[in-house]
């Protein structure tokens, strides 16, 4: 009992302390920033990272269990390029297209879950060997270059309108974003994934559905990640085979910063959303920063390899962090027997 | 003969292309372009042995490309600005051993996993590198390309002294203690740990190495051309990780030797050149790795199963 009510203080701890980065993150951009907190540009920075925000989103059940999915920053470049060329040279409606897309998604995370879950294959390998199998599918079907524009303005609305002053494509997370949480905090499927990650062979005993519940984490996270290509393709005008690349990062480390543990087990989908929040925030008030210099170029026009860079430091920095609250808690726990 | 199934399965494939080349395309084999190919093989294949010795160690490493990439601008950057080569290359050298130091320290010191580790610093150096080059090309002096010799000379040092690296490993891997450990550690660190052999130490040094090599590839490839590109290590990383597999380095750790590994490269490399050969578009290539990874993977994987059945 005492072991649950101190790993649940951390998480909220953790929470606490991801919603005190993202006031810093803010108050800092604001000072040091152009028209940082202005609604135009609060709403960019959501519309602009709402494909990172689903892909965390179902990233979150996967590192649940102890895996990890690299390939669906490439699957979103061969979801675009399908998508572009289901609308532009078959010349299906974009619903229908978008719906198929999706589809191709889901097989493609299917292909993930045969490999991981049905032949028990490590799953870090195994979505390695799709980052660049399905990227590759991707230039073979564009042939290295060609891409796809000149989309009906009804479907780029979709990327670049507002509902109820919103971005439209934050609807779409925020259902995709209920769901989820809807799944993995008040199902019984939701609990069985902690349980496989805590210890997949102790779960397989209790007589959980382990390879049927891994599966479906890998299908969901395909399947999410077509959709993202659809919103990306709609918000860019632009199909192509490198849509997506280097997002499978951004999603890990949001998930990461959001106090899911790498080793499965343990976290939560909120967590994963302020972890979200804050890159997004971070992605976005680097661009706003042009009165100051870095290695003589304005802070804005090298935002996009900075946020690279500090996102890559952020998510050493968030695992190293982990690992040390977990060394003081067993530390603390040891002192109390 | 079982113990070396993979060997021999992916030797005897790499005969098969070579066969199926020299009755369709017998040009391929075209003694100059045949060397310049090899030795512009030879940077990939040394980062193909340095990460199969960190997945022997159970462990992964996504960054030797971006590793690579900035051994050879650090190293272009100190020739371009004057330093006698040798010096040069050490430069690579020693900031692949630093680079490999972060990621052993972060992954064996501190206990976090690899996978995500090495993907922040491939992240990591990749931007330093956009950053630092903004892309664009660097000129290197005269003396550099082919170590200031001839051309034939040139690339039969770098042939010669990849060859000459794997025999050396291969042999440590198979005779030095310090190879057993490497495989001691892959197969049970748990075990590995309480036989005294400190699999942690073990796994720093493997990163090190690792690292090492990528600025021995870099040098390599250095002088292989009058300028480099910022981003020559793009994707290296997974050309690196698919001919390590496929050689029969399992991913489960413990397992596979470095010839394996060296016909892996040999088979993976000449997929593309091959291509074009037999008059097809080359933008199959990242596919085709990409299949070629999961194939091998899925061999081991039903390997181990009939094992587990079989006991």
């Amino acid at each position: 009992m005492k072991q649950t009510g101190s790993i649940k203080a951390l998480l909220v701890k953790h929470e606490m302390i991801l919603l005190w980065v993202i006031a810093v993150e803010v108050i800092l951009f604001q000072v040091l920033g152009q028209n940082f907190l202005t609604a135009g540009n609060v709403s960019n920075i959501f519309r602009h990272s709402a494909e990172i925000g689903l892909l965390a989103l179902v990233m979150t059940p996967v590192i649940l269990t102890g895996g990890i999915d690299l390939s669906v920053g490439s699957l979103m470049g061969l979801c675009a390029v399908v998508f572009g060329m289901l609308v532009k040279v078959y010349g299906l409606d974009p619903l229908v297209a978008a719906g198929l897309t999706v589809l191709v998604g889901a097989l493609g995370g299917g292909l993930n879950a045969g490999l991981v879950a049905g032949m028990g294959l490590r799953p870090l390998i195994v979505t390695l060997g799709t980052f660049s199998l399905f990227r590759g599918l991707a230039e073979a079907l564009t042939h290295g270059s060609k891409s796809y524009s000149g989309f009906s303005d009804g479907f780029l609305a979709l990327g670049n309108s507002d509902i109820l002053g919103v971005p439209a494509q934050i609807w779409i997370v925020l259902v995709v974003g209920i769901v989820i949480w809807f799944l993995v905090h008040h199902t019984t499927y939701g609990r069985s994934l902690r349980a496989i990650g805590y210890g997949e062979e102790g779960a397989r005993y209790a007589g959980l559905p382990v390879k049927r519940n891994i599966s479906i984490t890998y299908v969901m996270a395909g399947a999410v990640a077509g959709l993202a290509a659809v919103i990306l393709v709609s918000r860019l005008g632009e199909a192509r085979a490198n849509a997506g690349m280097g997002y499978e990062l951004l999603a890990i480390t949001a998930v990461v910063l959001g106090g899911v543990s790498i080793f499965g087990g343990a976290g939560n989908v909120s967590g994963a959303v302020l972890g979200w929040i804050a890159l997004a925030i971070l992605n976005n008030g680097l661009t706003r920063i042009s009165d100051y210099e870095i290695l003589g170029e304005k802070v804005s026009s090298v935002a996009r390899e900075l946020s690279g860079l500090l996102t890559g430091l952020l998510l050493i920095a968030a695992l190293a962090l982990a690992i040390c609250m977990k060394m003081l808690a067993a530390k603390r726990s040891a002192k109390q027997t | 003969m079982k113990r070396y199934s993979r060997e021999l399965t992916v030797g005897g494939a790499l005969v098969l292309l070579m066969i199926s080349l020299a009755i369709f395309a017998p040009n391929f084999f075209d003694t100059q372009p045949m060397i310049s190919r090899l030795a512009s093989q030879m940077p990939a294949l040394i980062l193909a042995l340095g990460v199969a010795l960190v997945i022997i160690t159970r462990q992964i490493d996504v960054s030797i490309g971006s590793q690579f990439g900035m051994c050879a601008v650090i190293a272009g950057t100190a020739a371009a600005a004057g330093v006698p080569m040798p010096l040069a290359m050490l430069c690579a050298l020693v900031a692949g051993a630093l680079m490999g130091a972060a990621n052993g320290w972060l992954v064996a010191g501190l206990g976090l996993p690899s996978i995500v580790v090495t993907l922040a610093t491939m992240v990591i150096w990749q931007e330093v590198l956009r950053l630092w080059q903004k892309g664009l090309l660097l000129s290197l002096p005269d003396g550099v390309q082919w170590f200031g010799m001839s051309q034939g000379t040139g690339q039969a040092m770098v042939i010669g002294s990849t060859l000459l690296i794997l025999v050396l490993m291969a042999w440590a891997m198979k005779n030095l203690s310090s190879g057993r450990r490497i495989y001691a550690t892959g197969s049970d660190a748990e075990a590995a740990r309480l036989a005294g052999l400190a699999p942690k130490a073990t796994t720093f040094w493997v990163f090190l190495l690792m690292g090492v090599l990528a600025g021995v590839g870099a040098a390599l490839n250095l002088v292989q051309s009058p300028q480099i590109q910022p981003n020559s290590g793009e994707g290296l990383e997974l050309k690196a990780i698919a001919a390590a597999v496929v050689g029969g380095i399992a991913i489960t750790g413990g397992r596979g030797t470095l010839w394996g590994v060296l016909l892996g490269m040999m088979l993976l490399a000449n997929v593309n050149p091959a291509l074009t050969h037999f008059h097809q578009p080359p933008y199959w290539e990242k596919a085709i790795q990409g299949l070629v990874i999961l194939l091998a993977v899925a061999a081991d994987g039903i390997r181990i199963k009939k094992q587990k059945h079989l006991k």
